[in-house]
C-alpha cells in the first residue's frame, strides 16, 4: 500500500477518536462553555468501554458504557462550571486531574485484559472503489456512525429549534432569558452532549484504535480536539476535516517508521501538535473573532 | 462577597493587604476581591468557614467512599497519610523539596494572570528550563566552578522558559490565537524535546540504559538545608514568591499589567503599551516556570528522564486558581497541595493504591474549593 494511501486511511482511523470529542466540543462551544475536562470525558470513555466490554464480551454495551462515563464527568463540570460559576479553564483541568485519579484506581485490573474489540467492516461494494473504498469503507462501525454524526451535528446546531436556542445561549444569553427560555438547562444539556460524545472518542481509542488499556492513553488528544473546534470555528464539517488532519499526522509516524525512513520517533511524535499550532495560526484567527460572544469572555483578551 | 482561600489568610488585614489590585470589569482573570471586608464581616466569615468545612468534608468522604470501593479502609488510608507525612521527616521534608516546581510553576500562571493572560503550559516551561540548564550543565563541564555553573544553568533556565511561553505570548498577539491552547500544546512539545535528546545525544552512557541524562556532578547540585534532604530551592521558590508579589504590588510595570488584566480597551485607550505588556508578563511567567525547573534539576533529581516534573505544572496551575493568582497565597496553596501530593505517597506504599490515585483527592479537594469560592462573573 503507497505510503499516502496508508497515511490517509490512518487518518481517518486515528482522527474518529478526535472526531467524536470535537464533535461533542463543538456543541458544547456553540452554547458558551469550553470543556478542557474533554480529554477526561475520553480517558473515563476509553477505560468504562475497555472494562465493560472485558466484563461482559459486548464492545456495543462498551460503548454505551463510555458515554454514560463521559456524560457523568461532563455534568460534574456542567454543575461547577454553570451553577457555581467556577472558572472553566481550571474546572476542566481539575476534572482531567479527577479523570486521571478514578481510571487510576480502576482502571489497574484491566491493564492487559483480554477485550473483543471493535473489528474493522469492510462495506459491501463501496470498500471496493479503488482508493476511496480504501481510505473510507474499511474501518470499525464507530468510525462509520462518525460520519454520520457530522451532518447531523450540523443539522441540529443550524436547522433545528434546539441549536438556534444553543447558539443562543452562547451569544446573547439574555435574548433567551427574555423570551423565556431557561439558559441553564440548555448549556447543561450542551456540556453533558459533548461529554457523552467525548467518552464514546475515548471508546474508540481503547477498543477499537489501540485494543488495549493503560494509563493516561488519550495523551492530549482530548485537548487537541479543543483546539480543532476552536480552529474550525465550531463548524462541524470544518472540525471533521481538522480532526481527520490530525489523524494523519498520528498515522505518518507508524507509516514512515515501516517503510524505514529514519525520521525520529519523538519528531514525529510532536509533529500532530506542532501541526495544530500550525494550522490555528494560519487559519485560526476566524475562530477566535467570531467565537461566540459567551466563549469570548471566557477566554478574556487582553491586547487579543 | 467572595472568601478568600485557606482559613490562613481570613482576617480584616490580611484582606485589606493585597486589594489593591485594580478590578475595573469584574469579570476577568486578573479579578481579586474588592469588596470590603467591613460589612456584616464576621458573620460572612463564619458562614465562610462553615462552607469551607462542608466542602473540604465531602471531598474526604467522597475520596474515602473510592478507597473503600477497592477494597482500603479509609480510615486507616487518611491514618496513614497524616502520620507518614508529617511525623516521617523525610517525607515532611518531601512536602518543601516537591513545593519548589510547583511553587514556580504556579508564580509563572500568577504573574501572568494579573495581565489577563492564561498560561497553562507550566509542565512545557518547566521541562524547557531543565533541558536548558543540563545543556549548559553538559557543555561546561568541569571547566567552571560548580557555583558559577549553577549561575549560568539558572540563566539559561529561565531564559529558555521564557522563550516557551513566549512562544504563545507573540502567536497570540500576532494572530490572536488564545495562549492558553498553544501553552497547553507546547506542553507536549517540550516533553518530545527532553524525550528526544534523552533517547539519544544526552543519553548517560554509564546509565543502566534507562533514558535519562548523565547524573550532575555534585559541584553543580543545590546544597541542602542543614540535614535534612530539603534543598535550598524551597528558599529560591519563597524569595520568588515575595518578589512577584512586590513587584504586582508596588511596581508601576505591576500596577499595568493589572489594568491591562482589568480592561484592555481602557488601558489601550489610555496609551499603555499593552502588546508590550502582554508579551512581558508571558516572558516573566515563563522565566519562573524555567527556574522551576531548574530546581527540580539541581536540587531533587539531578537527571532528566522520562516523567520529569510530570503534572508538576498543572498542579501550579490549579495551586494558582487556589490562591487567586496572589503570589503569596498561591505559595500557600503550593504547600498544600503539595503536602496532599505527598501524602498520596503513602497511600501508594502503606495502602496499596495506584500512585495516580491521589489526583482524585486533589481535585475534590479543588473542587470544593471552587464551589465555596463563589465565581464572580455576572453572566453565566
Amino acid at each position: 500500500m503507497s505510503l499516502v494511501l496508508e497515511v490517509l486511511t490512518g487518518a481517518v482511523t486515528g482522527g474518529t477518536a478526535i472526531l467524536y470529542a470535537a464533535s461533542g466540543e463543538t456543541i458544547s462551544e456553540r452554547a458558551g462553555v469550553v470543556n478542557l475536562g474533554t480529554e477526561g470525558a475520553m480517558l473515563v470513555g476509553a477505560l468504562a468501554a475497555y472494562a465493560v466490554a472485558a466484563e461482559t464480551g459486548s464492545a456495543w454495551a462498551g460503548v454505551a458504557a463510555a458515554g454514560l462515563a463521559g456524560g457523568l464527568l461532563a455534568l460534574v463540570f456542567a454543575w461547577f462550571v454553570i451553577d457555581r460559576k467556577a472558572n472553566q479553564l481550571a474546572t476542566g483541568l481539575l476534572v482531567l486531574f479527577l479523570a486521571l485519579g478514578l481510571t487510576s484506581l480502576f482502571g489497574g485490573s484491566y491493564v492487559g485484559a483480554q477485550v473483543k474489540a471493535l473489528k474493522a467492516w469492510p462495506v459491501p461494494l463501496l470498500s471496493r472503489i479503488p482508493w476511496v473504498g480504501q481510505v473510507l469503507f474499511r474501518h470499525d462501525p464507530l468510525t462509520y456512525l462518525s460520519f454520520l454524526l457530522v451532518p447531523a451535528i450540523w443539522w441540529l446546531l443550524f436547522r433545528s429549534r434546539w441549536g438556534v436556542l444553543l447558539r443562543a445561549a452562547g451569544e446573547r444569553s439574555e435574548v433567551l432569558s427574555t423570551y423565556g427560555h431557561r439558559v441553564a438547562p440548555l448549556r447543561y444539556l450542551a456540556v453533558v452532549a459533548g461529554g457523552v460524545l467525548g467518552g464514546i472518542g475515548g471508546a474508540h481509542i481503547s477498543i477499537a484504535y489501540a485494543n488495549a488499556w493503560f494509563e493516561n492513553m488519550i495523551q492530549g488528544r482530548g485537548f487537541i480536539a479543543v483546539a480543532v473546534v476552536i480552529f474550525a470555528a465550531r463548524q462541524p464539517f470544518r472540525v471533521a476535516a481538522g480532526a481527520w488532519l490530525f489523524g494523519a499526522a498520528l498515522a505518518l509516524s507508524p507509516a514512515l517508521q515501516a517503510r524505514g525512513y529514519g525520521i525520529n520517533q519523538f519528531a514525529l511524535d510532536a509533529l500532530p501538535y506542532v501541526l495544530t499550532i500550525v494550522v490555528l495560526v494560519v487559519v485560526g484567527r476566524r475562530g477566535v473573532t467570531e467565537a461566540p460572544e459567551e466563549l469570548k469572555k471566557v477566554f478574556e483578551t487582553a491586547g487579543g | 462577597m467572595t472568601t478568600t482561600v485557606p482559613p490562613a489568610s481570613t482576617g480584616p488585614s490580611a484582606a485589606d493587604d493585597d486589594d489593591h489590585e485594580i478590578d475595573l470589569s469584574g469579570a476577568t482573570v486578573g479579578e481579586v476581591a474588592t469588596e470590603d471586608a467591613a460589612s456584616g464581616a464576621p458573620a460572612r466569615r463564619l458562614a465562610g468557614a462553615a462552607r469551607w468545612g462542608v466542602g473540604l468534608g465531602l471531598a474526604v468522604v467522597i475520596f474515602g467512599g473510592f478507597m473503600l470501593m477497592k477494597g482500603v479502609n479509609p480510615i486507616s488510608a487518611y491514618g496513614s497519610m497524616v502520620r507518614s507525612t508529617f511525623s516521617n521527616s523525610d517525607a515532611f521534608g518531601g512536602i518543601f523539596v516537591r513545593a519548589t516546581p510547583i511553587m514556580l510553576a504556579a508564580l509563572a500562571v500568577s504573574v501572568p494572570a494579573r495581565a489577563g493572560l492564561i498560561n497553562v503550559g507550566g509542565e512545557g516551561q518547566l521541562i524547557i528550563g531543565a533541558v536548558a540548564a543540563t545543556g549548559v550543565s553538559i557543555g561546561v563541564g568541569g571547566s567552571l566552578p560548580g557555583a558559577v555553573t549553577l549561575l549560568l544553568m539558572a540563566v539559561a533556565a529561565m531564559a529558555a522558559g521564557a522563550a516557551w511561553s513566549g512562544i504563545a505570548a507573540v502567536l497570540r498577539l500576532g494572530s490572536g490565537i488564545n495562549e492558553a491552547v498553544t501553552t497547553l500544546l507546547l506542553n507536549y512539545v517540550a516533553v518530545d524535546v527532553m524525550l528526544f535528546l534523552i533517547y539519544d545525544k544526552w543519553k548517560d552512557k554509564n546509565g543502566s540504559g534507562q533514558p535519562a541524562s548523565a547524573p550532575l556532578p555534585i559541584s553543580q547540585r543545590l546544597s541542602l538545608l542543614g540535614t535534612s534532604r530539603v534543598h535550598i530551592g524551597i528558599i529560591v521558590a519563597l524569595v520568588a514568591a515575595v518578589v512577584c508579589w512586590l513587584v504586582l504590588r508596588r511596581t508601576s510595570w505591576g500596577f499595568r499589567l493589572s489594568v491591562v488584566g482589568g480592561n484592555p480597551e481602557a488601558a489601550r485607550r489610555s496609551g499603555l503599551r499593552v502588546n508590550a505588556l502582554v508579551l512581558s508578563a508571558m516572558l516573566v511567567g515563563g522565566a519562573l516556570a524555567g527556574l522551576g525547573g531548574l530546581t527540580q534539576l539541581a536540587g531533587a533529581e539531578f537527571k532528566l528522564r522520562p516523567g520529569f516534573v510530570a503534572t508538576y505544572g498543572y498542579l501550579g496551575f490549579l495551586a494558582s486558581w487556589l490562591g487567586r493568582h496572589r503570589p503569596l497565597h498561591v505559595a500557600g496553596a503550593a504547600l498544600v497541595l503539595s503536602a496532599i501530593a505527598i501524602g498520596g505517597d503513602s497511600l501508594q506504599i502503606d495502602s496499596a493504591l495506584p500512585g495516580a490515585t491521589v489526583n482524585i483527592l486533589i481535585a475534590l479537594v479543588l473542587l470544593a474549593a471552587f464551589a465555596v469560592q463563589r465565581g464572580t462573573k455576572e453572566t453565566s
